[in-house]
């Protein structure tokens, strides 16, 4: 029955996506604009699902009778090396259905929040065929007494490739060295919070993005609603953002793009379905509206790439807001997602899409012959000093 | 008395009285608290988490503070605060939305600031409560903050004296 809702429901999302279109077509005016973007039932875009086994795809590591909740992110470093950020291990039935393809969406319930989740795993690296790496148990006692890892990310500038974990319901980031053996800092105060006018404490952090000298900017968050600034070290430096609906305020900032020439900022202001543009110092330039991003990525061609949290597709903005492309369906089964938390490509063309609430993490070929345009194409990496791992 | 006693003395009760005034300055929020109002009015909590109890019943000791309140879910509780910072753990049965049961962890800790004093509860189902408590006028003020899941919520409770 729940099945049956489920796909009851499909049609209804689709006109979700209809209207999300038409929101976004006045500032479709920009040379292409339109003729690149898919349509609805476009599902996998110019990617398609490689392996006939897909949803195993990095799932063989919970002990027997559980399996991997909601996917919180994912990030390539390469494509030999994909951090993932797992929400714990959930319990499963006593009996799963022949066809159980492996991944908690298929059950119809979201993977986020029930049943209660064993803070296991919680920081895997897999190659490219979700073979394990490396397995950051140590750390997992970090995310006990919070939700596990919101996100994950290596800042496109560090030579020392840190890795940096959102955790929004401890109110901190973690960063730890590229091996994960030290964490060697904590941005905010673990288990405290406070309002949007304290600078030492967050309030359920969602996302980090950085510029090329170090500086970084975090969207804070569930609780607050602003962005704080950060020099290089972790010294906040100013802040912007209050509660309503005007230019500059949020409601639940939940994702954040850094770039462009100047350097903008890119926040997506969940509650209020829009995206909001800000220069570096939180002026206010310009909003995008009729998109409730989880989570955007610049990329390396500069467009900010938004995963919608209405209609489960992945939008194509230019810098100036104007829709180049989308694609995506929801759904569980394989290609089509259910709430993209974080997206992640590697330089190969291969896109990864973390599920919250399908409980996994997907990876994504070009097909053949794909339009480069419709890629998403992530940014590269500054070489690792002393070389990479 | 020689002058080396008498300064003696006068360290010894310099070194205690600032220690004793801090602990005569701390309120004791011991009673039965009935629910009177909250701002913003009607403010539900989180799902149920954190929504106002109508009474609520406090013990303080030197060493905790015990509250016995429907604030923690579905059902009453007692939760102790240990009132040194420590962490108090325990696991519990807990019944989820769609029935089902499972063992859920609780924490949860304290720690003064100034006259007020701030209490924290986890608990392993995603769910967050931090309680600012302060005494005025014979009133028991509580500045809630919840989190799960969803977005945050916030708001000020008031309580009167009375069973």
């Amino acid at each position: 029955m729940r099945r049956r809702i489920l796909w009851l429901l499909t049609p209804l999302i689709l006109l979700g996506f209809g209207w999300l279109t038409s929101a976004a077509s006045p500032q479709q005016s920009g040379p292409g604009a339109g003729s690149a973007r898919g349509g609805v039932g476009d599902t996998t875009g110019p990617y398609e699902v490689p392996d006939p086994k897909w949803p195993e795809w990095a799932h063989p590591y919970p002990k027997p009778g559980y399996i991997w909740g909601s996917q919180g992110g994912v990030f390539a470093e390469s494509p030999n090396r994909i951090y993932l950020a797992n929400r714990g291990e959930l319990k499963l039935p006593e009996k799963v259905p022949n066809n159980f393809p492996g991944n908690w969406g298929f059950f119809n319930q979201q993977a986020a929040t029930q049943p209660i989740a064993n803070m296991v795993n919680t920081i895997v690296v897999v190659d490219g065929n979700g073979k394990l790496i490396e397995s950051w148990n140590q750390w997992d006692k970090l995310y006990e007494w919070g939700r596990g890892p919101h996100q994950v990310y290596i800042s496109p500038y560090d030579p020392e490739r840190h890795v940096w974990v959102v955790d929004d319901m401890r109110h901190v980031i973690f960063k730890f060295t590229h091996d994960g053996k030290q964490l060697v800092q904590t941005i905010g105060v673990l288990d405290e919070f406070s309002d949007n006018e304290d600078l030492t404490r967050l309030r359920r952090p969602t996302m980090i993005d950085w510029l090329p000298d170090g500086t970084f900017f975090v969207a804070d968050g569930y609780g607050n609603t602003r962005v704080v600034k950060y020099d290089r070290s972790g010294k906040p430096l100013l802040k912007w953002g209050t509660r309503g609906t005007g230019p500059g305020q949020f409601n639940t900032p939940h994702g954040i793009a850094v770039g462009g020439s100047p350097p903008r900022v890119f926040v997506s202001d969940r509650g209020n379905r829009r995206i909001q543009v800000f220069d570096v110092n939180g002026t206010f330039l310009d909003e995008w509206p009729g998109i409730a991003p989880h989570s955007m990525m610049l990329s390396a061609d500069e467009h900010v790439w938004a995963v919608d949290s209405i209609s489960d597709r992945i939008v194509k903005f230019d810098l100036s807001g104007h829709v180049e492309y989308s694609f995506g369906q929801f759904g569980t089964r394989p290609g089509y997602t259910w709430a993209m938390h974080q997206i992640s490509a590697d330089q190969e063309g291969n896109l990864y899409i973390a599920e919250v609430f399908g409980g996994r993490t997907q990876k994504y070929r070009p097909k053949p012959g794909a339009n480069p345009t419709q890629l998403v194409r992530g940014r590269s990496l500054m070489p690792m000093a002393g070389g990479t791992r | 008395m020689t002058t080396t006693r008498v300064m003696s003395l006068v360290l010894a009760v310099g070194a205690t009285l600032p220690s004793a005034l801090t602990a005569q300055a701390r309120p004791n929020f011991s009673g039965t608290w009935k629910f009177a109002s909250s701002a913003p009015a009607n403010y539900p909590g989180s799902n149920g988490w954190g929504v106002p109890s109508p009474i609520v019943v406090l013990a303080q000791t030197a060493a905790e503070l015990t509250i016995e309140s429907g604030q923690f879910g579905a059902n009453p509780m007692k939760v102790v605060y240990k009132l040194d910072g420590s962490d108090t753990i325990w696991e519990a049965p807990s019944s989820s939305q769609s029935g089902s049961t499972a063992i859920v962890k609780w924490r949860t800790k304290a720690s003064w600031d100034g006259n007020r004093l701030v209490l924290y509860t986890w608990n392993t189902a995603l769910n967050q409560m931090r309680d600012i408590i302060s005494l005025a006028d014979g009133r028991l003020t509580i500045v809630r903050a919840t989190e799960q899941p969803g977005p945050s919520t916030n708001a000020t409770l008031t309580y009167s004296r009375g069973s």
